[in-house]
Formats: structure tokens, C-alpha cells, sequence
């Protein structure tokens, strides 16, 4: 049990490293170019694996409905916005973002079919009111004594 | 007199005071020539509506690419689900930059330099897809997955922000921000055992 923990938790530790080695590529060039690398080292990867597997016959997908194929777009979207607002935000923060928005469409999704849980909607009130916190916190920490090194104009100005 | 003097100097100080402490962070956070406009700012007040809206759609956008895959998944595999998606991610990115550079007119740029290990990224992103399936089928079950999966995200991210390692701007918490990603983590916690209990 202990071991399954460990691999769970190395589970995120892996999604959270991708996020931001695609962050940090996207830092020298821009978050499209990140988008294709991490999808196309990915493909690579899974190639490999799926040579390497005894793996159910490909032929079976083309019986799936058409939107099934259709997450790759979504994906990509997702690294490019990923991309864009980790540096910005931080792993932390962009993590904490990302999961409650995960969250958040699951209720949406379950207001559509069915009766909320009033739970949910208590836990969703808490995110945003610790995202809300957060921006104020913010604010008020921003001063130079506390963050010497990024407190400067990070933009190179125009001369 | 002197503070006007201390404050023309300021700026030209202050990067100098960075590169000494930081040279190579400092190097990656101040580039020295604008080189698109996609170009990404590091303002350390970032907090914005816009980023946080981003954000949360992300998620969003995240959570319907799972609920694709899962579909896709029933008809092979997990793994091969996945596969199929990275193909069509990589197709689709690759139109998207395409279009990007294009609509620039920036298609003679050069890419900054980037370390090895950025490339990497699809590596790690690829391997989830393996311990996703060792832990999700097992005794730990699907929530509990997603709760420890989670809480790896978010530590990892902690500690990548305090330390600034793989090039992350180093950011360290004070108490009011550290309450407030506390909160957040709570509130999902409250969702995640409700849709459970649901």
C-alpha cells in the first residue's frame, strides 16, 4: 500500500516536473514551440513503449466515436496555457490553479446531469476565496527588501 | 541630491547586484533583447484576473482531454489512448506554431537557448501516463490516486518555487500567501471526497 502511495505521489511529482520543464522552454523561445516538443518527445516515448508491450490491436480505436480522438487538440491547448502562466504564477500556484479548475468543471458537468452535492459547492466557495486571498496577499508582500532579485524590470526597456 | 543620484543608478545597480549573487538565474530572467512577441514577462506581481482566469481554464481544458481519453481508452488502452493523443497534440501544436510564427512574420528568429533537459518535459508527462495505470486499477483506488497525485503536484511545486530549480523564478511565501494555498488545497479536498461520497 505504502508503495502505491509512493508511486501516486511520484505521479504529480512527474506531471509537475513536465509542467515546468515545458515552462522553462517556453521561457527561451514561446509556449506553441514548448507545446510541440513535450507532445512530440512524448509520442516518441509512447512509441517506443507500445513496440516494446503486448498492446491491444490499434484497429480497435477506429470503432471510437469521432470527439474521442479530439483530446490531442484539447492537450495542446492546455500545454500552451499551461506554459504561459506557470512562469508567471509559479509551479505552486499554477498547480493549485490547474487542479481547481479540474474540480470546478466536474461540478459544472454534474450541474448539467445531475442534482450538486452542496459540499461541492461549499469546496468550490473555499478555492476562490483562497485564490481572491492569495491576489491580496500578494499585493501586500510586493515590496523590494523581501524579493531583491525580482523586483526588477525583468522587460528590457526600450531606449 | 544623492537620493536622485542613488535612484538614476538604481537600475543599473541593481542587475549587477543580481548577476553576482545568481549569475545564471539572473541570466535567464533578464534577456538581453526582446525577441517576440510571445515573449514571456516575469513580473513578480503576477497575480492577475487574466492569469488566474488562464489558470483555471487550463484545468478546465485539462479535465475535458481526460474525459476524451477515458472514452478513447475503452475502445484500446490507456497507453494507447495517450499515444494517440500525443499524435494528434503534436499535429496540432505544430499547426498552432505554425500559424503563430506566420501571423509574426517571425519565422527567421532563433530560438533562445534552452538546457537539454527543457525537452524533456514530454518525457516525464508520457511516464505519468504508466504510473497513472499501476495506481488507478489498484487497492489505492481512484480518489485516493487522485488526492496523492495532487498533493505530489502541489509539494513538487513547492519546492521547485523556493528553491527556483529548472529555471522557475524563485519565489518565497510569506505567511498570508502560505494560508491562502492552504485554503485553496482544502477547498479541493472538500470537492474531491464530495464527489466521492456523491
Amino acid at each position: 500500500m505504502l508503495t502505491l502511495l509512493l508511486l501516486a505521489l511520484l505521479n504529480g511529482v512527474c506531471i509537475g516536473l513536465c509542467r515546468i520543464l515545458n515552462g522553462r522552454l517556453g521561457q527561451a523561445s514561446d509556449a506553441y514551440y514548448a507545446s510541440l516538443w513535450n507532445h512530440g518527445v512524448g509520442f516518441v516515448f509512447l512509441s517506443l513503449l507500445l513496440v516494446s508491450m503486448p498492446t491491444p490491436p490499434i484497429a480497435g480505436l477506429l470503432d471510437a466515436p469521432l470527439y474521442a480522438w479530439l483530446g490531442g487538440v484539447v492537450g495542446a491547448v492546455f500545454v500552451v496555457l499551461n506554459t504561459l502562466v506557470i512562469l508567471r504564477l509559479g509551479a505552486t500556484l499554477c498547480s493549485l490553479l490547474v487542479i481547481s479548475g479540474q474540480l470546478l468543471s466536474g461540478v459544472l458537468f454534474d450541474l448539467v446531469v445531475k442534482a450538486v452535492n452542496p459540499l461541492q459547492l461549499l469546496g468550490v466557495i473555499i478555492i476562490f476565496v483562497g485564490v481572491l486571498a492569495f491576489r491580496r496577499m500578494e499585493a501586500r508582500s510586493n515590496s523590494p527588501k523581501q524579493q531583491p532579485l525580482h523586483n526588477q524590470p525583468l522587460k528590457p526597456e526600450k531606449r | 541630491m544623492t537620493t536622485k543620484l542613488i535612484r538614476q543608478l538604481m537600475p543599473q545597480l541593481m542587475p549587477q547586484e543580481a548577476a553576482q549573487l545568481m549569475p545564471q538565474e539572473a541570466a535567464q530572467l533578464m534577456p538581453q533583447e526582446p525577441k517576440s512577441q510571445a515573449y514571456i514577462d516575469l513580473k513578480p506581481q503576477a497575480s492577475t484576473p487574466l492569469n488566474l482566469m488562464l489558470g483555471l481554464l487550463g484545468g478546465v481544458a485539462l479535465a475535458v482531454m481526460i474525459a476524451l481519453n477515458s472514452e478513447l481508452a475503452k475502445y484500446g488502452s490507456p497507453l494507447l489512448a495517450s499515444w494517440v493523443a500525443h499524435g494528434v497534440g503534436t499535429l496540432v501544436a505544430l499547426l498552432l506554431l505554425g500559424a503563430v510564427r506566420l501571423r509574426q512574420a517571425a519565422l527567421t528568429r532563433r530560438n533562445g537557448a534552452a538546457p537539454w533537459w527543457a525537452y524533456l518535459g514530454g518525457l516525464s508527462g508520457a511516464f505519468t501516463v504508466v504510473l497513472g495505470a499501476m495506481t488507478v486499477n489498484s487497492a489505492l483506488g481512484l480518489s485516493a490516486s487522485i488526492a496523492f497525485i495532487m498533493a505530489g503536484q502541489i509539494l513538487f511545486g513547492l519546492v521547485c518555487d523556493s528553491l527556483g530549480l529548472f529555471g522557475m523564478a524563485r519565489r518565497r511565501l510569506n505567511w498570508g500567501q502560505g494560508a491562502s494555498l492552504t485554503v485553496m488545497a482544502l477547498g479541493a479536498l472538500v470537492v474531491l471526497l464530495a464527489q466521492e461520497g456523491a
